[in-house]
């Protein structure tokens, strides 16, 4: 018997878990949100009217930390964290590198705070495109696609068990209360209701994507973002008088201290934290399920210092992020038979294990531009998802291409990430270019301080069983639990994918204006480290229970009440950021659980 | 001077500790966070608050009956008593006060528990008195007190981080002198916490000072032997010369001798990769510079102002009054 019982218990208050939560208590349903880390307010939520966030350089990417962790083989790299990310010595994620290797991904952005990922991410809330839903039937009968020798595309794509029209509701949904600022024309993805709030002015260094774009005849919009730019009334934020304000740098990888980017603890949670039936734990990590004949009874968690606790509830929803969701149930089936029969009879749990097919192009421009006055991305352009695109090209499915406007816009991000890919070689391309001193270093700023311009591209991986999250066999977190492991590569054909579509962004900032000097282009086809960003799949939904983990509903197929609402439920992972469509499928499960509790 | 406790709730402090504290296996990661020093908002006015840190004590004990703290921050012999923090209306074992300390000490403290005089457990930083007796040790924002090194390694330090930086240009020079010139005598009071000369650096050693105390502590062995290795070189070459005074050359051939791995005259045995070094002195410097002052360099902003001189760079837009003009954002 749990010591206490709700009619709700969700375990993970980011973008799976807030909206469900909020679903619930809007209709009167007691609610418990447990999450593993802190509650950070910003200004308006707190108490005493600070922020946890700040807007400095050394939270997004901190102090130097040292891997301790034992039996793998970067043990004692450097890594450089920001404040709520996970403690990578206490709670690791272990990869299977090329060369056969276990390592600890370094690359870090899945945030452990109230809010989750939506409290750093950049904030951008695109919609997927109607194919990203059928990509089953859409390359049904193709002969066409690239780099596909052994069929794939065709044995392992998978349409969503329903189409964009069903989802588009809840995308409205999801913008309204969200809280997201745009524009609509131009887009691939029709609205019923138009909810964005209108953008600020884009950063002039803009200029030269919508002229490459433009020169492209690549349609173009102002790129979604969960930032207010307006009062937002369905949660009660307001905005600074003066609007322009708004724009900072200290945006992607940074909480907001003012609560107008738009995270799911100021958009969703707060607004309904005076409501009766609402309940929120910080600091609380759920350790595992226990479950009586395909109905869990018990959720185990740990006090935030550490005192084992259970509660029960009518409905139990996992929303923790995907390879944190899949370990969970995993845990929960390595203690117990009967659960693992039933969470993953069909040997699919962990399988199916996806993030995005992601890269683009950079350059300098000839001009210098303030980037410190800047939200996360200014344009964005569909032209590489429209059918004719992907068919034109021998592609199974598109992706959505935007400009970055915040990388490289401070000084200390700006060398940190100096020929520097990605987390692994953090600092690593500023500190070997020795030569980068006194005169030489005025003259590296001269040449690129406000004047780096960058395009990214998110297309769809393409789903394989061998993809896969495991529990690691000797690795253990803090709480003396195995750590996730993950196997993870790429597809031939998504190399295919990313190389047309990193071309394209290289050609953005091509036509970009006279004087743009492109610096590089390419992509993620040949880093199996890229893991911790946009992850997805793991516990796919379907309407064959042999063929998936979850039923239409999200509901485990062999569970009465157990529910998993994160990204881990997508068997495609889209052509665009996830977190809105998250947002959406989340507040359509929130709904349908109001009938159930 | 009488003790200012701050209001800060059970949440706060479980947020800010709880992370590093609670586990069943492996000890307490990150101590540096403890005690939390943090922005302090007094409710009315970011002049008013700026010139202070809210300083949040936490104990973890689940026997004590009474926990409270001394220290140079308030009366020594008179404890600020801690409460018991609470979840689910249930006592957590953790105990916790908050006082306002002003920006730029350096303070030492002893928690009292039922009467008994100890350490803080978990944070790191110690400090021994001229009676021998040991203290925990804490400094509070933009403290430019020495607390890592002694004046010899500041001053060759100093000379070192010079060659990283852009700012011993002549050009950059002149305008890092006229900045602190052009601030009034109410700015430099108000922004610097402490009187110091604005110098080629921005305060850069001052960061690496406070950043191996706390973040970086596991790096502070490094420096130790590197700067007495780098004196001792310096030394050798220049029989008679007090290392730090020496001319720009000679610390111009070190960096080369540095970058290339090869000083002659480094003893490998005490330390085997100089180049290291240097890379960790680069990092440093660099962050150092164009970090928040708070953390210790950049004094008053100025390596914000060289960007915003040369560059375009509206860093006091989104930076908290009175060092930026942001009024809605609070620090």
């Amino acid at each position: 018997m749990a010591d206490e019982t709700f009619d709700a218990v969700i375990i993970g208050s980011g973008a799976g878990g807030a909206p469900v939560a909020h679903a619930l208590v809007r209709a009167g349903k007691r609610v418990l949100v447990l999450e593993k880390g802190p509650l950070f307010h910003s200004q308006h939520t707190s108490p005493d009217g600070l922020s946890d966030f700040k807007r400095d350089e050394e939270f997004a990417t901190g102090a130097e930390k040292v891997l301790q962790v034992q039996g793998v083989a970067n043990t004692g790299v450097s890594f450089y964290s920001s404040h709520v990310e996970p403690d990578l010595n206490d709670e690791p994620h272990v990869y299977r590198d090329t060369d056969g290797q276990d390592r600890v991904t370094i690359e870090g952005y899945t945030a452990q705070v109230v809010g989750g990922g939506t409290q750093l991410y950049g904030g951008v809330s695109l919609r997927f495109a109607p194919d990203d839903f059928r990509l089953r039937s859409a390359n049904q009968g193709r002969d066409d696609l690239r780099a596909d020798p052994g069929g794939d595309v065709a044995r392992e794509a998978r349409d969503w068990p329903f189409g964009y029209d069903d989802l588009e509701p809840w995308y409205c949904r999801a913008e309204e209360l969200v809280g997201i600022n745009g524009t609509r024309d131009g887009q691939l993805k029709p609205a019923s209701v138009d909810n964005y709030q209108k953008p600020l002015e884009p950063n002039d260094i803009s200029a030269h994507v919508a002229a490459g774009m433009d020169a492209l005849g690549f349609r173009r919009y102002r790129t979604p973002l969960a930032v207010i730019t307006e009062d937002h009334a369905p949660s009660g934020r307001t905005v600074p008088t003066d609007r322009e304000s708004i724009k900072t740098a200290f945006v992607n990888r940074y909480g907001d201290p003012l609560g107008l980017k738009s995270n799911t603890w100021v958009s969703l949670l707060h607004p309904i934290s005076t409501q009766p039936g609402f309940a929120l734990r910080a600091n609380c990590v759920v350790t595992h399920l226990s479950a009586t004949n395909g109905r869990v009874t018990d959720v185990h968690y740990r006090d935030p210092l550490g005192r084992e606790r259970t509660v029960g509830g009518t409905v139990v929803v996992v929303a923790c992020s995907a390879i944190e969701s899949v370990r969970l149930l995993q845990l929960s089936a390595e203690r117990d038979a009967g659960f693992a029969d039933r969470i993953n009879g069909n040997g699919l749990l962990g399988r199916y294990f996806l993030t995005h097919c992601f890269g683009g192009a950079s350059a300098r421009v000839p001009g210098r531009h303030d980037k410190s006055r800047t939200l996360d991305s200014d344009w964005a352009t569909d032209a590489c998802a429209t059918p004719e695109f992907v068919r034109a090209n021998g592609l199974w499915a598109g992706g959505a291409i935007y400009n970055n406007t915040s990388d490289s816009a401070l000084p200390i991000s700006m060398a940190r990430t100096w020929a520097a890919n990605d987390m692994d070689t953090m600092w690593k391309g500023y500190l070997y270019d020795l030569d980068m001193r006194g005169d030489q270093f005025d003259g590296y700023l001269t040449e690129n301080f406000g004047r780096q311009l960058s395009v990214a591209f998110m297309a769809n991986q393409l789903p394989l069983p061998t993809n896969r999250i495991t529990l690691h066999p000797s690795v253990r977190d803090k709480w003396n639990r195995p750590v996730a492991h993950i196997d993870k590569g790429w597809h031939s054909h998504d190399r295919a994918v990313m190389d047309v579509l990193a071309d394209r962004c290289r050609e953005i900032l091509a036509r970009g204006g006279d004087g743009v000097q492109l610096i590089g282009f390419g992509h993620v086809g040949n880093d199996v480290r890229r893991i911790a960003n946009h992850v997805l799949g793991g516990a796919r939904f379907g309407t064959d229970p042999a063929d998936s983990v979850l039923d239409p509903d999200c509901r485990a197929w062999r569970f009465d009440n157990l529910y998993v609402t994160d990204g881990s439920f997508m068997p495609t992972s889209g052509g665009a950021n996830p977190t809105l469509t998250i947002q959406a499928n989340a507040f359509r499960v929130g709904e349908l659980l109001t009938t159930r509790v | 001077m009488p003790v200012v406790l701050i209001a800060r709730d059970d949440q706060y402090v479980l947020n800010h500790t709880t992370r590093f504290i609670a586990r069943d296996t492996g000890t307490v990661s990150e101590p540096f966070h403890l005690p939390v020093v943090d922005t302090h908002w007094d409710g009315a006015s970011a002049e008013t608050s700026y010139q202070f840190n809210d300083v949040t004590f936490v104990h973890r004990d689940d026997e004590a009956r009474e926990v409270g703290v001394v220290g140079t921050f308030g009366e020594l012999h008179t404890p600020v008593p801690l409460r018991e923090v609470r979840f689910l209306d249930e006592p957590t074992g953790l105990w916790a006060a908050t006082v306002r300390v002003g920006k730029g000490q350096v303070h030492r403290y002893r928690f009292t528990v039922d009467g008994r005089s100890v350490l803080d457990p978990v944070n790191p930083q110690r400090q021994r008195t001229d009676n021998g007796q040991e203290w925990s040790r804490f400094f509070t924002h933009g403290c430019a007190v020495p607390v890592s090194f002694d004046r010899w390694e500041l001053r060759l330090l100093e000379r070192l981080v010079t060659q990283v930086l852009p700012f011993q240009l002549a050009e950059n020079r002149r305008f890092l002198a006229d900045f602190y010139h052009k601030l009034s005598r109410s700015e430099r009071d108000r922004q610097f916490p402490l009187a110091f000369l604005m110098d080629e650096s921005v305060g850069v050693v001052n960061f690496i000072d406070k950043l191996l105390a706390r973040e970086e502590r596991h790096n502070l062995d490094d420096y130790k032997i590197c700067l007495r290795l780098i004196d001792d070189v310096l030394r050798a070459r220049f029989p008679g010369r007090e290392p730090a005074e020496l001319g720009r050359q000679a610390f111009m051939d070190l960096y080369d001798e540095l970058a290339a791995n090869q000083v002659p005259g480094w003893d490998h045995g005490r330390y085997g990769e100089p180049r290291y070094f240097l890379l960790l002195l680069r990092r440093h410097a660099m962050t150092g510079a164009f970090a928040h002052p708070k953390h210790g360099g950049n004094h008053g902003a100025a390596a914000w102002a060289y960007l915003a001189e040369r560059f375009e760079f509206d860093w006091r837009a989104a930076v908290e009054a009175p060092l930026g003009r942001n009024t809605d954002y609070r620090g």
